[in-house]
Parts: C-alpha cells; structure tokens; sequence
C-alpha cells in the first residue's frame, strides 16, 4: 500500500545519522584482551574451545526462528500465536496492533514477542501499561509463563529502578509519574485494553504518545468503539500516516457524517493488514459449546440458621452506629460472608480469630464466639451431600473448585470417603506437589479438588467438567476457573455445573450472571469486556457487597434489579462493539499459513 | 546432532570444565557443583537441569533454554574464561608438505615442479571474533581468522579445524606483536563479512528511509492542513505538532538505524611445521609459498584474474595460477560476483612480495604484482 497517490510523498531524505555507509566497529575492550593475552597462563585447550561454543550456542540470527518456545511454562504452541509473532517481529518491525478475538491469547502472544526481543538483546526495558485490575495477573502471566521478572508500579522512584515494569494507565498518565516514564527511553511498550486510546485528545493517549519506544504493541480485541476516528487514532498512535492525514482519512473511508460507517472497506483493510493481526475464532479455531447446570440446594435448618446469623453480624457490623468502618474491618466482613457462601468449615476458622481481633468490640467478639460454636457443630454440609449425587451419575473426570482451603479439606474427606481418588491442588503445596498433583490426575484421579490456583496455565484440557462448588463474587475468577478446560485443545462440549444455596450472596450471582448474561456460556475474555462497559466503576465484588448489606428485603430486591439491568446493557454494548469491529475489520489480517 | 541435543552437551561439557562433578540421568542431569560453580552461576552445591519445560518441575530443576537465566549465566562465565592459548601441532604424516601441495592442486599431474627450501617450526595466531549486526533486528555470527605473521596473510579457517590434534604448548617468554596481527585480523573480517554487512546496511536503510517518508509526509499534510484552516491560529498547536513529528523520527531512527560491531573474543597461537616451498612452473615462472602443516593452507598465491588466495589452484599452460573457482569459470574478463576476497596480501607485506615472478618480467609482472610491491 505504499506510494499511494493520496498522500504526497516529499522528497526527504533519512536524517544524517544513518550514515550512508555502515562500517564495522571494532569493540575498544579487544585491546584489554590483546593486552592480557599470554602473559600469564592460559585457561587450557578445553576452555579455549567452550569460549568459542559458547558464543556461537549462543548466537542470534534475526528472527528465522522463535527461540522463546523451549523456555516457556505451561504455554501451548499453537500456530495462529507462532504465525502472529513471526508477523509482528519480521513484517511490522515490533510495531503492531494485536487484534484478535477474544479467547485467543494476545496476552501469549504480547509475551511471545517480549520474550524473543529479550532473548535477543534488544528490549532491555519494557512497560506495559493495564487497566489497574489486571496488573496482578500480568506480573504473574510475565514472571511464571515467561520467566520475566516484571515489577508492578509502586512508587515513581520504580520508573528508574525496574526496567520490567507494569502500571495501570490511570496512574501512570498523571504526575509525578507521567513526567518520568516520558523522560526514559523505552525498548517495548504494550498497552494493554488499547481501545482506551480511542480519544487522541485523552490523557491516555497523548501520555502514550509522549513516551519514547522503539516497538509498541496494541492490544484490543475491539479497536472500533463507537466511530472510525477511534481506528485512525490507535492506528497513529503507533504508524503515523498509515491511514493518511486525519482530514484524508475521512474523505477516503468515511461514509457520511455519521462516522461509524466505513466507505472503501477493501482499501482500508489492506492499510491495516500493513499494522493489525486480527485473528478470528471462526478461522484460527472453533471452541466446542459450553452446557450449564445448577445444582441448588436448601441448607439444613442449622446452616440457614448459621447463615442468617453471620450474615445479620456483617449488616450490623457495616451500619455500624460507630460510623464508617475501617477498610479492613470492611474486608474482613467481606471475607466472612463469601465463606459462610462456601462453607461452614470455611467460616469457623475466621470466626474463631475475630473472637479475638481487637477490630470488634466485647459484645461483637461474644456474637463472633457463639456463632463459631455454632459453625463447628455443624458436621456436614447439604452442599456437599448434592455433590456427592451429582458425582456419583457421573462417569469422568471432573475438576471441582472452591475458594477455601478448609472447604477442600472437607470435600476431600468426603469424596475419599465415597472411594474416589482425589487430587488437591491448592497454593500451599510446592511447585513439584503441583506437578505431581496434575500428573495424578492425568493418571488415575477422577477428582480434581482446587482452590483459585487451580492449575493456571496447566493443560487440563483431557476433562471437561467443571464443578463451581463456591462462587468467587468476582465474575473474572469464575471465568478463570472454567477455562482450566475451555480453552483451545478442548474438543469436547464443556460442562460447567454450580452448585449454591437459595436465598444466599451466591444465589444473587446466579441471578445476575447466569439468568440475567447468561456469562457461562460465553467464550474466555468476553466477560472482561462486558464489566468493563458497567457503568459503576467499581470491582464487582463491591457491588454484590453493597447490596448484600442493605438492612431491607425490598432494597436489595431494587438495587439487584437494578445492576441487572446494568449488566443487560452492558452485554448489549459489547455485542454491538462486536458487530461494528466485524464490519470493519472482517478478516483484515488473519496470521494465516503462507 | 539436534539443537537441543547440541545445547546439552555444551551446558555438560562446560560444566565439567569448571570443576562440577556430571551425572546424567535419563531427561535430568544432576551437578554436584565446587564452591566457584556456585558463586558464579547462583547454583546450590546440588541441582538438577532439564532441557524440557515440563520437566523442569521434578526436583526443582533448573530450565536449561535460549533466554534462561542458568545458561546466560554459564555461557558469561564460559566466555570469560579460555580467552587465550597457545598449542601445538604435530602432523601424523612424514611427507605432509606432499600431501598438502598435492591436495592444493601442485600434484604431479599439474606440470608444476615444487621444491622444499626449509621446514621450520612456524606460528599462527587465531582470532575468534563475534560479529553483530542491530537494526530491528539482530544477526550474529561467529568468524575464526588465522593470520600468519611471517608473510603477513589473514584468512578465514572453520572453527577448530584438526583441535583434537593439537596439544598445550606455552613456550616462555611468549610474547607475540598481537596489535599488528589483530590489525590484520579486522581488514579479513572487514572482507569476510562485506556483503553481509552490505545487504544488512541496504535492508535497514531502505525501512528507515520509508518510514521517515512517511512520517514527514503525514506531520507536513497536517501542518498544512491546520495553517489552512486558520492561517491566524495558534503557534503552540503548530509547535506542538513539529515537537511530536520529531520524536517520532527520532523512534523511527533508534528502530532502523543498523550498527555493525565485531569485538574479538579470544586469541590462539598454533605453532605448526611450516615449509617454505618454490613452486616452478612450467613457462619458467616462480613463486615462493609458504605452508603449514595444520591449516594446509598455501599462502604466497594471488589468482590472477580476481586477485583471491583460496585454493585449490589450477594451471593453464605457462599460465599464472587462479584459484579453483576462477578456473571453472574461465572468465578472464573481470573478477566473479561475490568472489571471497579473504587473504589478500596486503600491500607491503612480504606476501605481496612472493607472488608469481617470472624470469621475463612482462607477463607475470601482471595484476598479482599490482596489488603489492612488484616483482624483481
């Protein structure tokens, strides 16, 4: 698409410091060498030879094959990712929008061409700017799948300190912050959610825009927002003059006034085709269908009881008439709640230490104290015995997931008990009892029990059902459990099977998840971009939380109407971003095999 | 060998060479490392490597991969040992000056009559150089010159030609002119790597050439664009767009600007049996050669048509030498494409001085001479 009559091409010439001839630079330090060399014994014949295969094992030769694959964990090799990073590296020059759909790996990808350039010498810093809720899973994407030890952001001194460093875009664009992260060079910046640069006259963008980068990555599975401005500025902001002045733009690939129409859609896809790899489901792969089942239940007398109980002590608590609480007597109200939601061995553990914590007063530590006694008289739970039912008409392996550690303790003991073979998996155990955990598994175990670290990046793909016996209250964490084993490899229909209580936290979830967005069927990452058009910017969890604890029946009813609602439009924006995205893009760049 | 197959013998092999005691079983290897291993590579007294991702779970092993961390550690410590040596070697066979200059085309079918003047023990000093090319991208490769600092040549050999053969020698009192050889070593990896370089140069500039196009031609549209639609408009937008079109070149230049280095990592001294040998041809022409019984190179001999010193060589009658290459061609009319170039003598050296001479002085004195002093 180059020399389009468009735009007029001045006559310029590359600045002075490309010299017009390349000469070889001999390395000063050789004389160091010629200085020392033979005058005092040499290290032998052997280390002689081992100098030299150690440098030829460890030369580079341009980008003729990935070198990252062998050193990555838990990482599958597919080739849409293979094919993507080859374009990036050796077609875009490390300056690229990865545009894939949701579910097929930017993040893989992004690392991929981090990993290579690093491989090789040529990022040594590199700055990857997230939404503030995902720099956590990035450090840990970056540090476990790539052995690259990122940093998140903590203070501005860490802009001269870590050369790997992630921060969430919303601190990063403001001062002190702003000003240091654009006075140092960077190799590699990724911007993460790139749809975000949409707006050229944002912080956001021109905070980026400002930063000096040799290679740039974008990715968005959605670079159309709302209009076709938001294509041309991503697309500047990274290639400027690939889709011609902003004025041309219009003219050529605009309709009309109303701007999210494209004209000449061809064309403008083979502009793009020059800085986009946009990889689609349809051709990069298929997922097989995801089925739902719940399994409600009603909780024995004395587990409603217990419930109503702490839940009444987390309202009490949070209305307090001592004004507002603290931010961890907050949390820790939190965390009583979602347990009591899992189970009643979960909850009498942190009922019997807030007995004692000095964030409660005499009378609140004595409530605490009965309602633990009451907890640790409780010898099973209903939940569980609906598990053992349900696992009992199933003949295939299964991963059930809790959030607790106690809880898994008690359901191992109960499964066991049933003749099944369990494996735990949880974070307390060492890299090599994971490993041996997942091959037990593999082997022989029809039941694998997991907390929230359950087997992140590990293929478990051989199962296919998937049993939530909690709900995490942050719709992300469910997700991520679910693409243990819905997720590419995966042939098979994948069942995801719930398990919760009537008139419980975790029935509000099914509620709004299941009923309202039908999330459980929806493919890996597409939720992200669903709670991500919510107009309430806060973590989900608090939302859930704020309803939960509104004293009257009729409240809660409204305001969970009300988020419903919420998430309804939220799911109808993304399903239209999606269409538009479609129409625009189409197949604009599928990596395809050449 | 495959590549990982060649990454574990190297990672065992330099291992051992520190002083780690190896075992090896099935997929792991397990170290037992002496306390400098440990200091040097961040290693406990005992660790196991894999070679395999999912095998680096079991017993904690540590990954052994391009990019990891335990084998940049150990090529840096391999690479900083091992940097000079001196070696000797001994040829198995008696004749070997025979059997050389046969190889080298002066067998006796060629019509060319060689005589021995004398076998001394001569010196060759080896230069490892590393060579790196960054533009967007990197490329390296790996170049071994031998230079002979008795006739002034420089060429490039295959890594470790004949090293099982070789066997320590460090004479005392060693002490070699290096900067002149070194200098010598640079001009045949200049040579050598040319057209790399070249192709490398054209590549980088091309991309940075069409990406600077490109951007001046987007900020100079747009700066007419704003002057057009408000010839009165504000200088700071105006400032503000040239400020951002110039950072944006200076990306584009820190992106595409190719640099070419080679630094020399390490330096040998092969001490050989070295004959001087008259070659006398069959018009009556002579030329004094010198060769080596290790790298059996014939080193005194410039073809005559593109001036290169790599053999075989080959005779036509009362012909001057050419080297194999330019015999098969049978062009006379102008030097091969791409046609090595290591090795030349340079001017002045005494190699340029024993090129081909003949009794008559017309002929020969010819472009061999041309490139050095002439002939008597």
């Amino acid at each position: 698409m180059k020399g389009s009559p468009l735009m007029s091409l001045p006559p310029r010439e590359p600045p002075l410091s490309a010299d017009a001839s390349l000469s070889l630079r001999f390395d000063d330090a050789d004389r160091n060498l010629l200085a020392r060399a033979f005058r005092t014994p040499s290290d032998g014949p052997l280390a002689w030879r081992l100098n030299g295969e150690g440098h030829r094992i460890s030369l580079v030769d341009g980008f003729d094959r990935l070198l990252a694959w062998p050193s990555l964990r838990g990482v599958a090799r597919y080739e849409h990712q293979e094919r993507t990073v080859f374009r990036i590296l050796r077609e875009m020059h490390g300056r690229g929008i990865l545009a894939d759909e949701v579910g097929l790996g930017k993040t893989i990808e992004a690392g991929l061409v981090l990993k290579e350039y690093a491989i090789r010498g040529l990022v040594r810093r590199a700055l990857i700017l997230t939404p503030a809720a995902l720099t956590g899973q990035w450090r840990e994407e970056m540090a476990e799948k790539f052995s690259l030890p990122f940093a998140v952001l903590h203070s501005v001194r860490d802009w001269d300190r870590r050369p790997l460093l992630i921060a969430s875009m919303d601190t990063a664009k403001r001062e002190p912050h702003r000003r240091a992260a654009q006075s140092r060079p960077w190799d590699l910046v990724i911007v993460d959610e790139a749809h975000r640069l949409k707006n050229r006259l944002s912080l956001n963008w021109q905070f980026v825009a400002g930063l000096s980068k040799k290679y740039m990555l974008l990715l968005t599975a959605t670079p159309v927002q709302n209009d076709m401005d938001e294509l041309f500025n991503l697309v500047s902001l990274l290639t400027p003059g690939q889709l011609h002045t902003y004025d041309r733009f219009l003219e050529r690939y605009v309709a009309s006034a109303d701007r999210r129409v494209p004209t000449h859609v061809s064309e403008l896809r083979g502009r793009l085709r020059d800085v986009m790899v946009r990889n689609r489901r349809g051709i990069a792969f298929t997922l097989p269908p995801r089925r739902v089942h719940s399994l409600a239940v009603r909780l024995s007398a004395a587990e409603r009881h217990l419930y109503d109980d702490v839940t009444q002590f987390v309202r009490d608590a949070y209305w307090s008439s001592s004004g507002r609480l603290p931010w961890t007597a907050r949390l820790t109200l939190t965390v009583l709640q979602r347990e009591i939601g899992s189970s009643t061995f979960a909850v009498a553990e942190t009922l019997r230490r807030l007995a004692q914590s000095p964030l409660f007063g005499p009378d609140d530590r004595d409530r605490l104290d009965g309602l633990r006694q009451d907890a640790v008289a409780i010898a099973s739970n209903v939940k569980a015995s609906r598990l053992r039912t349900f696992l009992e008409s199933l003949n295939e392996k299964v991963l059930i997931f809790t959030q607790y550690r106690r809880t898994l303790e008690y359901l191992r003991g109960v499964l066991e008990a049933d003749g099944h073979r369990v494996a735990a998996y949880h974070g307390g155990l060492s890299p090599v009892a994971k490993d041996e955990a997942v091959r037990t598994f593999q082997a022989g175990a029809d039941v694998f029990l997991s907390t929230e670290a359950g087997g992140e990046g590990r293929n478990l793909q051989f199962a296919r059902t998937v049993v939530n016996y909690d709900l995490p209250w942050n719709p992300l964490r469910i997700e991520q459990r679910i693409g243990r084993v819905h997720r590419l490899g995966q042939e098979r229909e994948v069942h995801v099977v719930n398990v919760w209580a009537e008139d419980t936290v975790e029935a509000y979830l099914i509620e709004l998840l299941d009923r309202k967005i039908h999330m459980f069927e929806l493919v890996v990452g597409e939720l992200d971009l669903i709670l991500g058009n919510l107009e309430a910017r806060r973590p989900f969890e608090d939302l859930m939380m704020d309803i939960w604890v509104l004293r009257q029946a009729e409240e809660r009813r409204t305001a969970l109407r009300r988020l419903g609602e919420s998430l309804v439009r939220a799911r109808g924006q993304y399903e239209q971003v999606k269409e538009r995205n479609d129409a625009v893009l189409g197949d604009v760049s599928e990596a395809v095999p050449t | 060998m495959s590549e990982a197959g060649a990454l574990r013998t190297f990672v065992v092999e330099a291992l051992a060479g520190l002083g780690a005691t190896i075992s090896e079983g099935g997929s792991l290897v397990w170290v037992r490392a002496p306390d400098s291993v440990q200091r040097d590579l961040e290693v406990p007294a005992n660790f196991a490597l894999a070679f395999e991702p999912e095998q680096s779970g079991a017993f904690d092993a540590e990954l052994v991969a391009p990019g990891s961390y335990f084998l940049e550690r150990l090529v840096a410590v391999t690479t900083a040992r091992g940097r000079w040596d001196a070696s000797r070697f001994e040829p198995s066979e008696a004749d070997w000056v025979s059997a050389v200059l046969s190889d080298s085309g002066f067998g006796s079918e060629s019509g060319v009559r060689p005589r021995v003047l004398a076998i001394e023990d001569g010196i060759l000093l080896l230069f490892g150089f590393r060579l790196t090319l960054i533009s967007d991208e990197k490329r390296e490769s790996f170049h071994l010159i031998a230079v002979s600092p008795v006739d002034g040549s420089a060429w490039a050999v295959l890594p470790d030609p004949e090293d099982s053969r070789l066997v320590p020698d460090a004479p005392i009192d060693f002490h070699p002119d290096l900067e002149a050889a070194y200098r010598l070593a640079n001009e045949a990896v200049r040579d050598e790597t040319r057209a790399e370089v070249d192709r490398f140069r054209s590549r980088s500039l091309g991309l940075l050439e069409e990406e600077v196009r490109r951007i001046f031609a987007y900020f100079d549209n747009t700066l007419a664009g704003i002057r057009e639609a408000d010839p009165e408009g504000s200088q700071d937008l105006l400032r503000a767009v040239m400020a951002e079109r110039d950072r944006r070149l200076a990306e584009a230049v820190e992106r595409f600007d190719p640099k070419a280095t080679a630094s020399l990592c390490s330096v040998r001294a092969v001490f050989a049996p070295t004959a001087r040998v008259r070659l006398e041809f069959q018009g009556g022409a002579i030329a004094d050669i010198h060769v080596d019984a290790w790298s059996r190179r014939i080193r005194g001999l410039v073809c005559e048509i593109c001036h290169g010193t790599e053999g075989p060589w080959s005779f036509e009658a009362k012909s001057e030498p050419r080297c194999g290459r330019c015999a098969a061609t049978r062009e006379e009319s102008a030097p091969p494409r791409g046609h090595p170039r290591s090795g030349t003598p340079r001017r002045g050296t005494k190699a340029g001085r024993s090129a081909v001479r003949s009794p008559r002085g017309s002929t020969a004195r010819s472009r061999a001479a041309s490139g050095g002093d002439r002939g008597p």
